[in-house]
């Protein structure tokens, strides 16, 4: 009897990371398919949402919104719509301005402008945008939802980190020790959710001794200073991958915005002590 | 109004112990030729051994310094006909090596990336007694699978920009040796 291939797991360079995916339960070929289909979803959102390829809605807009408002992909516009809904509930701790050099940056609020018919407008010219804080955990949303159109039992989108899983089992997570990404701090169960971290950047091939953190405080221009790294799980990725910065800045008390996504978090405070929120101590388990 | 647990950790340097990205493969060669050229009926070898003036040009082309001595390439073909190349690279750190493929179309445009396998450089410590120790308990109910019970990992970005890198030498060989 020839050996029946239950599950495929596969990797590509897209977003600026490896992006996993892994299917199980279905045929082969329509598991091969579902996930060149999903891949070929987060390589759109990368398309659409690249700060640096000129030909992405964000460089469009970047060029041209102060001028006059630019149409983008219904994508582009729902993940603006939340980033601008998450900077509004963070009082500006989560900010979609690009970083100008080490100019003082312009900050969104109140200079970019969503009208119907998916229209973008700049009030301010010195405004620029950058999506690389959500639109990661959007092209997860987006691929998982590849994966369940086709019927995919159980499915699991991995972004660098930026994960959410579908399926009734429950996907069991180690994460990283953002003080030394090769070692695991704790494990997490996920079923259904999204998971998203923040923390270093790691090249696997310069070692793991970086301590460029991703994470800046938009008030101050300072690194993030509540912790070292951070964990949110929430239903959408997209929502898990905003709140991540959102925690790394200030910590403890983003409770409410926690609260208003229905979202759970744990961070690593820089004196070493591990904060887990309340609605999530039971799932997490310490690894050593 | 969520509340806070404070779970107070020792040190990283007495709690936790290395328990490295094992490896993963994704994908055999041959399942990566046949998924990036399904209506390819067969793939000749056509390694590629740099000369001296290749060398000088895939640098120039590239930008860095070229510190291997060829690529292994694969002519992807239907009968007679030319469908494009299959490439393996790899690129190897202080840690972990990747194994990747590039499949190119007969004019050189990049088809299709995969990552065929993700591994520790530094295997020793996959003996690591807690590494091990996850296993304990697994039964034929409940196996070690990686992805479920092990694989997957959060909490740092990694960067694929090696590869970036690795993709573009392999168009910067394409235009050298097998345009």
């Amino acid at each position: 009897m020839k050996p029946v291939c239950t599950s495929i797991r596969r990797a590509r360079p897209l977003l600026g990371t490896f992006v996993e995916i892994a299917v199980s339960g279905i045929g082969r070929a329509a598991m091969e398919e579902a996930v060149e289909a999903a891949f070929a979803t987060v390589a759109e959102v990368h398309r659409l949402m690249s700060f640096q390829d000129s030909a992405s809605d964000v460089a469009l807009l970047n060029r041209k919104a102060a001028e006059r408002a630019i149409i983008v992909h219904p994508w582009t516009f729902e993940v603006l719509e939340a980033s601008l809904e998450i900077q509004r509930r963070s009082a500006g701790i989560f900010d979609i301005a690009a970083a100008q050099g080490r100019r003082r940056r312009t900050s969104c609020i109140g200079s970019v402008e969503l009208f119907p018919g998916r229209r973008v407008r700049f009030s301010d010219p010195g405004v620029a945008i950058d999506l690389g804080g959500i639109a990661k955990g959007f092209a997860v949303d987006r691929a998982i939802d590849v994966l369940r159109d086709r019927g995919v039992p159980q499915g699991l989108v991995n972004a660098g980190g930026d994960l959410a899983a579908c399926g009734l089992d429950k996907a069991l997570i180690s994460l990283r020790d953002p003080r030394d990404p090769r070692r695991i701090l704790c494990r997490t169960e996920i079923s259904g959710e999204a998971l998203a971290s923040s923390g270093r950047k790691v090249d696997p091939f310069g070692g793991s001794d970086t301590t460029e953190t991703a994470v800046i405080d938009p008030r101050t221009l300072r690194y993030a200073q509540a912790a070292v790294g951070a964990t949110v799980r929430a239903n959408r990725c997209m929502i898990a991958d905003a709140l991540t910065k959102v925690v790394m800045v200030a910590g403890e008390a983003m409770s409410p915005i926690l609260a208003q996504y229905g979202a759970s978090a744990l961070f690593l405070s820089p004196d070493g002590d591990l904060r887990v929120s309340g609605n999530w101590q039971n799932a997490v388990r310490l690894a050593a | 109004m969520t509340s806070w647990v404070r779970w107070a950790l020792p040190p990283v340097i007495v709690t936790t112990v290395m328990q490295p990205v094992q490896a993963v493969e994704y994908l055999s060669i041959a399942d990566a030729q046949r998924l990036a050229f399904p209506t390819a009926t067969q793939f000749v070898e056509a390694n590629v051994v740099y000369r001296p003036s290749d060398i000088a040009a895939i640098e120039r082309l590239w930008g860095q310094k070229v510190k291997t001595r060829g690529e292994q390439v694969w002519r992807a073909q239907a009968g007679a006909r030319l469908l494009g190349y299959f490439i393996v690279d790899y690129v190897i750190g202080k840690h972990e090596a990747i194994d990747y493929s590039v499949s190119l179309e007969a004019d050189g445009r990049v088809r299709r990336v995969d990552i065929l396998q993700y591994r520790e450089s530094y295997g020793g410590e996959i003996a690591n007694h807690d590494w091990l120790n996850q296993f304990v308990g697994r039964t034929s109910h409940d196996p070690p699978e990686f992805e479920r019970n092990i694989r997957n990992i959060s909490g740092a970005t990694l960067s694929s920009r090696h590869v970036t890198e690795g993709i573009r030498r392999v168009l910067a060989i394409y235009e050298t040796c097998l345009h």
